[in-house]
């Protein structure tokens, strides 16, 4: 078979490209996996997956592991020291239980609620919102679905009318 | 740009601070013949560099000044220990706060100069009447109209004072807000009028139309259609071919030389050298908490307590912005993440009344400024719950249906609030960082109570089915935007800074043009009065420049 010097370079792009591909699969840089999947659990109650999508689907775990690696770097310590209280708290709560996201949906309500006052969890809200609604170049949000629930548009131009009331007659 | 001027040229003037002010004296200056070099302290971006992103603009200070490099200290009292906490915020940015702001463009009223004189004193506060008034203040709020492209429709608010042209733009296409906002004002006989916004509803000068994106306040224009000195004026500061513009360069102090008047002034440029450039006049357009910060950094044998401290008031009686926001949910869709923030304003609690028991009003305007990740963290009403899915279908459906109205109430000026500087914290270049000391009068809480129950009123009468204020604004005041009455101006120099063309009462090549300047708040929305000021000082600067007297 003789193979043209074009058709080689091709293979070799797309033999780099799937190479590329694998290594992109997404790694924590910040969290451990056991961390992650706790954090994530909690992020899941506060915005759940219903009758639209939430946390989970925006990949809010992504915005977080970022933001703690990054301009958030000073959270570091309370994800660990709040982390180890709300494990403290579900053990007392759900004794012989083994993670917060072993938890039952019910439990982990009942764990949240409460340490809803808690710095940690005060945190871990406002991380989680700001994985669903920020721009989705800071790793959440993916797809906009965030947007996409609040109905707010990215246009970069509109024109009136912009709502009911100016569509309908003035005052 | 390249350089035009090296910090050995003794330059006509440096002017310090590129923002609403510094902006407008760049201009002026250049334009009449002098050389300038403008020292800013944040970076020069265009257009392009502006985004939409909600995260890195309000929640990691990507137009403002940066807490971590610059920490504030606050304390209530004299009497408090302060701690590290942000207290002031600013546009950090060649353009500074006519970047990022919400473009309200209030003209203060004939009564807000002489209050004094009418109300008489108020105990616990230094109320004064201005050294100027509205009339010599009023063409000056014409010529920063037509320079700068402001919209609006002139003879709409009764309250008004007298104006000798029109806006040079018709208002902004109204939007939901605006039109339920006016409707339930007229139904209580109020008078509403459209938003005078320093934002272009049609082309103006070369620059182009609004196009309703719809991050606007707090955010840069991509399209150069909010009226910044950025868009409107330091392209023209820099055609003049005698402006300078150094971004990335932070002034530590104000040199004197040993007749007493000012030689320059010693900056950090982008690499953290210290460079003094030359001047032959001083001109500090560094806003209401930085410009206070600077004279007190600048002491000399000659000027002990700090430049121009010979009355002892620099950093003293420092006011804040106060009012309250009342929101509301609506049957339809209002969509008030479109277009500019306010098309609809009303003053008819504005002027103060003896007859309700303290000094102060407000104005109020129609608006719901919430973008999506702070509207979802903070702004749901407090006994409802805050995370889960009940909150999410809320917060999903609200969003689009909201409506606001935000109170812009007043703040009198006490001696004990102030700038200062607190010498156990440092700056990222190793100075001392800025100390404020702030608690409201009870007055001013009095004012915001009583302005947020009109502003209630109206949203109900407008037709918004639920109807609370926003708990986190009617607290005491502990954080602001609008930095005011620093350095404040007046005839006498025992108990003011600049006399009544901002210029220096202790140096008579030193001039002072920003918020600091100003002797009482009127109801907020400063940037109109502040940049008149500028115009004003400006016309004198040169005249006197001419005449030999600087």
């Amino acid at each position: 078979m003789h193979v043209t010097r074009r058709e080689w370079v091709l293979a070799v792009a797309c033999w780099a490209e799937l190479l590329r591909a694998q290594s992109a699969e997404e790694r924590y840089v910040w969290f451990d996996a056991a961390t992650a999947a706790e954090i994530k659990a909690m992020a899941a109650r506060i915005i759940p997956e219903d009758d639209t999508p939430g946390a989970e689907s925006a990949g809010v775990i992504w915005f977080i592991d970022r933001a703690l690696a990054g301009h958030d770097q000073d959270k570091q310590s309370l994800y660990r020291s709040g982390l180890a209280e709300a494990q403290a708290k579900r053990t007392e709560l759900f004794p012989g239980s083994a993670s917060i996201a072993s938890l039952s949906v019910d439990q982990q309500i009942a764990l949240l609620t409460a340490i809803e006052k808690a710095e940690f969890f005060q945190q871990v809200r406002l991380h989680t919102i700001m994985g669903f609604l920020s721009d989705p170049l800071h790793g959440g949000n993916r797809g906009g679905v965030g947007w996409k629930l609040m109905g707010s548009g990215h246009e970069m131009h509109y024109d009136p009318p912009f709502g009911f009331y100016d569509a309908n007659g003035s005052a | 740009m390249s350089a035009l001027f090296t910090p050995t040229d003794e330059v006509d003037f440096v002017v310090i601070g590129a923002g609403a002010a510094g902006g407008v004296m760049a201009k002026e200056l250049s334009d009449g013949g002098f050389r300038v070099v403008v020292l800013e302290q944040g970076p020069w971006r265009r257009p392009k560099d502006f985004t939409h992103d909600e995260l890195t603009v309000m929640y990691r200070a990507g137009l403002t000044n940066d807490p971590r490099k610059q920490p504030n200290t606050f304390r209530k009292t004299p009497q408090q220990q302060a701690v590290k906490q942000q207290a002031v915020e600013y546009g950090c940015m060649v353009g500074g706060g006519s970047v990022h702001f919400t473009s309200n463009y209030w003209r203060f009223h004939p009564e807000d100069f002489r209050e004094r004189s009418v109300l008489g004193s108020i105990p616990g506060a230094d109320l004064r009447d201005w050294p100027i008034s509205y009339d010599d203040l009023e063409p000056y709020y014409t010529k920063a109209e037509w320079d700068l492209g402001i919209s609006g429709l002139g003879g709409s608010n009764p309250f008004d004072g007298p104006r000798s042209r029109p806006y040079p733009l018709p208002p902004m296409p109204v939007k939901s807000s605006g039109v339920l906002f006016e409707r339930g004002a007229k139904k209580l006989g109020l008078h509403p009028f459209p938003a005078p916004l320093a934002v272009l509803s049609q082309p103006y000068q070369g620059r182009a139309a609004c196009i309703h994106c719809g991050f606007c306040e707090s955010f840069g224009c991509e399209v150069g259609a909010k009226s910044s000195t950025l868009a409107a004026l330091i392209p023209m500061a820099v055609k003049s071919g005698r402006c300078e513009i150094r971004p990335d360069s932070y002034a530590r102090k104000i040199e004197v030389g040993n007749d007493g008047r000012v030689r320059g002034a010693t900056y950090f440029d982008r690499q953290g050298r210290e460079v003094f450039q030359r001047a032959k006049a001083v001109v500090v357009c560094a806003n209401g908490a930085e410009t206070p910060r600077l004279l007190l950094m600048s002491k000399s044998n000659l000027f002990p307590q700090g430049l121009a401290n010979s009355s002892g008031t620099v950093g003293k009686y420092l006011m804040f912005d106060n009012g309250a926001l009342v929101m509301g949910v609506c049957d339809h869709p209002l969509n008030e993440y479109k277009s500019v923030v306010v098309t609809r304003v009303l003053h008819d609690f504005y002027r103060s009344d003896p007859k309700r028991g303290f000094y102060g009003g407000g104005g109020i305007d129609a608006r719901f400024d919430y973008y999506p990740i702070a509207f979802a963290s903070d702004a749901m009403p407090k006994d409802t719950p805050q995370w889960g899915s009940e909150w999410k279908r809320s917060v999903g459906e609200y969003y689009t249906h909201m409506i606001g109205a935000l109170g812009h109430t007043s703040c009198l000026a006490v001696e004990q609030n102030s700038v200062s500087l607190d010498e156990q914290v440092k700056d990222a270049w190793g100075l001392p960082a800025l100390r404020i000391t702030f608690q409201n009068h009870p007055d001013d809480m009095k004012a915001m109570l009583f302005i947020a129950e009109r502003q209630k009123e109206i949203l109900t009468a407008a037709g918004a089915r639920k109807v609370w204020v926003d708990p986190s604004t009617v607290t005491e005041t502990t954080y602001s935007r609008h930095l005011m009455g620093s350095c404040r101006m007046g005839d006498d120099p025992r108990s003011s800074v600049v006399n009544k063309w901002n210029r220096a009462h202790d140096v008579p090549n030193l001039f002072l043009v920003d918020g600091s300047s100003l002797v009482t708040s009127a109801r907020q929305q400063p940037t109109a009065t502040i940049q008149a000021l500028a115009y004003r000082a400006a016309d004198h600067i040169q005249q006197a420049a001419k005449r030999g007297e600087i």
